[in-house]
């Protein structure tokens, strides 16, 4: 058994094992128009990768494709092993957390503390470890004096946050987050980075859509440059 | 063949929408009711719109039309086709009925997606030029111009919730239903947003500052629009002697 284990470690460390697959994707919203074109990648759970690149090149289109909300009218998009066209929603959004660009679009209960716990107290969780993570979020995101307020009223750098905890308290494995910089100031753009490498380093893979250049030189292993729904550049730190 | 939609005043299609949603309104013909369809089916086509985005779309409100059917039959009493233990299900009126309701709903819609060719700005110029006030045309526009982001809203959170690790057909029907109460509150709490911000944009751009308002552009209707319209309303007037004798 522990041979066993030892030699699937050794296995992993010479060939890592992709945790999301795209092989010849294409994608468009309408027939004919190709917003990704013919795009072959592999992200690593091991990686913290960038897509970097131009407005309208497709990052967004290709984040949300391999989230599985969209299914590639070509080709295929393998997460964690399985064809995202076979997966439902629900079953991506266990393996795989997305931040939305905009985070009004992801919180949906009528308090701060409501909508971090909402997908544990839907799925039976108990009471006490409910509270008991979500104090948790609440202070590494520093929404604690939020609690009891309405989400909609808060500033767009408290939304970004909460959207993030509502999506962590879920323990995904692999995060993609499109643009999670936008509306935070230095000292939290800071934090942020500490969580994610914290995160990391725990082995939850990590994909960004960013245009903040500081921020993905400086926490990015991998930047791929997306620009007219190609990959450009593939470059490895 | 396609007929260049820009060429058309709004005004002869909100005339036509009128016109061919008051006779879905009134006829209970089967018949005629199909031939309206058939004949909005043909218009909207030929004024640019995909009648298989059409088709699509109604697709998905087949489960409406087959409840309604099924609670038109239970609730009208009348020939029974089918009876369980003494309680008819199906009436041969009540089927007749449900038809006529999906058929009048399916009219209505394809032919509201005549006007969609037109561009809202036109079709506010159409209501203003009509002696319809201002206000009233701009909030027309607003509604047309709102609506699909609105729809876009609901799918996106329902996309977030399920991307919470949700799987919402594994759950219970009842905890399904408290999920989709938390689809309205941003969809509620975003459109009073947009709008207390969109009236900050317009009195900052001067909306109503002064009694009258002058048109850049300015609609004329032309020879083929009446006779569009003449068209229309023989054609209706037909479809009514047809139906009343």
């Amino acid at each position: 058994m522990e041979n066993s284990k030892n030699l699937k470690e050794a296995y992993n460390e010479v060939i890592l094992l992709g945790f999301i697959k795209l092989s010849n994707v294409c994608f468009g919203y309408k027939d004919n128009q190709d917003i990704i074109k013919n795009i072959s990648l592999e992200l690593f759970k091991e990686d913290f990768t960038a897509f970097t690149g131009p407005n309208g090149g497709g990052k967004t289109t290709l984040g949300k494709l391999m989230a599985g909300i969209f299914k590639p009218s070509r080709g295929d998009i393998l997460i964690d092993g399985t064809n995202s066209k076979d997966l439902k929603l629900g079953a991506v959004g266990k393996k795989i957390g997305y931040l939305f660009q905009n985070p009004e679009r992801q919180i949906f209960a009528p308090t701060v503390e409501e909508d971090i716990t909402f997908s544990l107290i839907f799925k039976g969780v108990e009471k006490q470890q409910v509270t008991m993570k979500a104090q948790e979020m609440m202070e590494i995101f520093q929404l604690s004096h939020l609690r009891n307020q309405f989400p909609f009223t808060l500033s767009q750098g408290e939304k970004q946050r909460l959207a993030l905890a509502g999506i962590l308290i879920n323990e995904p494995s692999f995060l993609i987050l499109d643009e999670p910089t936008t509306g935070l100031d230095i000292e939290r753009k800071g934090q942020l980075s500490s969580i994610l490498k914290e995160l990391s380093k725990r082995g939850v893979g990590m994909a960004v859509i960013s245009h903040d250049d500081e921020f993905i030189q400086n926490l990015s292993t991998r930047i791929i440059d997306i620009v007219g729904g190609n990959v450009i550049a593939d470059k490895r730190k | 063949m396609q007929i260049r939609e820009n060429k058309i005043d709004p005004r002869t299609k909100l005339t036509a929408v009128i016109i061919i949603s008051s006779l879905a309104v009134f006829i209970r013909d089967i018949t005629l009711l199909l031939g309206i369809l058939l004949i909005t089916f043909t218009i909207t086509y030929a004024l640019g719109n995909n009648p298989l985005m059409l088709v699509k779309k109604l697709k998905k409100l087949i489960w409406v039309f087959i409840a309604i059917i099924v609670i038109q039959s239970v609730f009208s009493s009348g020939t029974p086709i089918i009876r369980v233990a003494n309680v008819t299900i199906f009436t041969v009126e009540g089927i007749t009925k449900g038809l006529q309701l999906g058929l009048r709903m399916c009219i209505i819609v394809i032919s509201a997606s005549i006007v969609s060719t037109s561009s809202p700005r036109e079709i506010v110029q159409g209501l203003i030029q009509w002696k319809i006030p201002y206000e009233i045309a701009f909030m027309v526009s607003i509604a047309i111009r709102f609506l699909p982001l609105f729809i876009e809203e609901i799918k996106d959170t329902v996309t977030a919730i399920q991307l919470r690790g949700i799987e919402l057909d594994r759950i219970p029907i009842r905890k399904r239903i408290k999920i989709y109460s938390y689809v309205l509150m941003p969809v509620v709490a975003s459109t009073l947003m947009k709008s207390k911000q969109l009236s900050v944009a317009m009195e900052s751009k001067g909306f109503g500052i002064y009694p009258t308002r002058a048109s850049f552009k300015k609609l004329k209707m032309v020879k083929a629009d009446y006779l569009i319209i003449a068209v229309f309303l023989l054609g209706a007037f037909a479809i009514i002697k047809v139906y009343l004798y």
